[in-house]
């Protein structure tokens, strides 16, 4: 074999183009605005250890040292239900509406125009943040838990809608023309066809929302007035200023989203065995 | 009278050219007819146009002396149920059982509320398990269609068409995924169900060699047009060349004598 001596071109693995160029502007950009920020920080004359003391300290009283004082277990237990309960509630309704919207927003099942118009409405309804919702629905119902379920069940709804009908668009063309065929009605079709076929991702999307709806309600609870345990937190950490009832609250929670998250999995594991 | 009557049948998808173009021909009750044709032909369309899956442009389709173009609602659901339809990718829930896509064929007979919640007599049940059973399918009732082969999924789709009582059987290209062995049994299932059921059968096929041997008459498409009809006999290479494009007819030619048709 002979050897060449003449340099061969450097081949780009990445095209430079358009796109790519303003990505990597934009990256830089990033980083110098980080950079600039670390060097106007505020610190108010606080040094670094002792702050980083601190915060150690509070961890330790919030996670190692949780106990209730101001409210008993009972009332702790209470203050989840409630927040569980805002939390469900918002979902199934949300759920329930979005599966009779998403069947005429989903391409395959109903007609393009009508597709557009859910769409449309719904990408209008996410854009507003849950918060905002339930401010807005405050303007009628009054602060509490009723522009708190109001609000949450418009923007579930409003998600749910997009999930539900990306999931009935992934559905075989074919099956719903072997159906149709047959001489099945639309709604037929939809109940024997499209609903067990796509039953497993429904419920995925459902509890995804019931997690995103679980959280929003404890922040509900501190700020909208909607009770339950996020208002018990605001009274521990602003009122009281008792980091360990707060961490008490804290592990209640965690425990329910664990329990949540094992729920979850283990009613797919059987829906997606029941059938065989 | 003949069951289907196909009189100057023509499609077109928006502005495109025409996938049907003046197409006429009638089928008796009793018929095995295979539809054959390049790519793109038309024969998805024509099949699809006689229960109505797709609108056609112009022209008029009669089946057992209904007219079915201008059907709609309740009447074109019962139209429907009289003809059985058979695709190439089976068109199963995967999800559910054999015996639940089975029963899928008498959706078309059900009311909204039967039909949702998915209510189906007993009579209707026992009929399902018996056509499954004669198609030596009585061992897989409850499995998941998902579990299936190619060849089981074909026939419970046939199981799902019959279930219907359909006069008529149309089928799309329904050996073109299958193995060859595989292949032999749908076919053969199809002829007896049309020699012994005498369900009319018409049947969309790549293969030249295939509908030589099962068709008792042959309709070569081509552009929407059909440029032959007639018995398997009367298929020379000409006629092939035509159908296919010439360069095409020599090849299905000598597969042919290979098969000793
Ligand atoms: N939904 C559709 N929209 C637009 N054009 C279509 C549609 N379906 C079919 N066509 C066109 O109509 C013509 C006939 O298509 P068709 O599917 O009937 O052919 P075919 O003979 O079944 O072909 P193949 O053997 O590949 O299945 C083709 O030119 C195709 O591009
Ligand atoms: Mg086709």
């Amino acid at each position: 074999m002979s050897q060449r001596s003449e340099p061969l071109p450097r081949i780009r693995v990445r095209p430079l183009t358009r796109a790519n160029l303003s990505i990597q502007l934009t990256l830089l950009g990033l980083t110098l605005l980080t950079l600039y920020s670390f060097t106007t920080f505020d610190t108010r004359g606080i040094g670094l250890v002792e702050a980083l003391q601190d915060m150690l300290n509070n961890f330790r009283l919030l996670l190692l040292e949780p106990r209730l004082r101001s409210v008993s277990f009972a009332d702790l237990l209470e203050a989840l239900f409630v927040t569980v309960g805002l939390g469900l509630l918002t979902t199934v309704f949300g759920a329930i509406i979005a599966f009779f919207l998403a069947l005429f927003a989903a391409q395959n099942l109903a007609p393009i125009w009508l597709n557009n118009l859910i769409k449309g409405g719904t990408a209008f309804i996410r854009a507003v943040p849950t918060v905002l919702w339930v401010l807005f629905f405050a303007v009628a119902a009054g602060m509490g838990s009723v522009a708190a379920v109001i609000g949450m069940t418009f923007h579930s709804a409003g998600y749910l809608i997009k999930a539900y009908a990306e999931s009935f668009e992934e559905i075989d063309a074919g099956v719903l023309e072997a159906l149709r065929a047959s001489g099945a009605s639309w709604w037929q079709t939809v109940f024997q066809a499209v609903v067990p076929t796509s039953a497993s991702a429904l419920l995925s999307w459902t509890f995804v929302r019931f997690e995103i709806n679980f959280s929003t309600a404890i922040a509900m609870g501190a700020t909208a007035g909607a009770g339950g345990i996020g208002f018990d937190m605001f009274m521990a950490s602003a009122f009281y200023l008792d980091l360990r009832e707060l961490g008490a609250f804290t592990y209640a929670i965690l425990v329910f989203a664990m329990a949540l998250e094992w729920f979850a999995t283990h009613m797919k594991a059987r829906l997606g065995k029941s059938r065989e | 009278m003949a069951l289907l009557q196909i009189e100057a049948l023509t499609k077109s998808y928006g502005n495109e050219a025409r996938a049907l173009d003046q197409i006429s021909f009638s089928i008796q009750a009793g018929e095995f007819v295979a539809i054959i044709g390049p790519s793109g032909a038309g024969k998805s369309t024509l099949l699809r146009c006689i229960n109505r899956l797709v609108d056609l442009t112009s022209g008029d389709v009669r089946f057992a002396g209904v007219s079915v173009p201008t059907l709609r609602g309740g009447a074109l659901r019962r139209q429907r149920t009289q003809i059985g339809m058979i695709f190439q990718h089976y068109n199963l829930v995967n999800r559910l059982s054999v015996l639940e896509n089975v029963l899928h064929g008498r959706l078309g007979y059900k009311n909204m509320v039967q039909g949702v919640l998915g209510l189906y007599s007993e009579t209707e049940k026992r009929e399902a398990v018996r056509i499954l059973e004669s198609l030596g399918l009585g061992e897989q009732i409850y499995k998941r269609c998902d579990q299936l082969s190619g060849g089981q999924k074909q026939r419970v789709g046939i199981a799902r068409a019959l279930v219907q009582q359909p006069k008529m059987l149309l089928c799309d290209e329904p050996i073109a995924s299958l193995d060859p062995n595989s292949a032999k049994i749908i076919m053969d299932t199809l002829q007896q169900i049309n020699q012994k059921l005498d369900i009319t059968v018409l049947v969309n096929l790549h293969q030249v060699d295939v509908a030589l041997a099962y068709a008792q008459r042959i309709i070569g498409v081509n552009r929407g047009r059909v440029i032959f009809d007639g018995p398997p006999a009367e298929l020379q290479q000409e006629q092939i060349q035509q159908i296919y494009g010439s360069e095409s007819g020599e090849l299905i030619f000598s597969l042919r004598e290979r098969y000793a048709i």
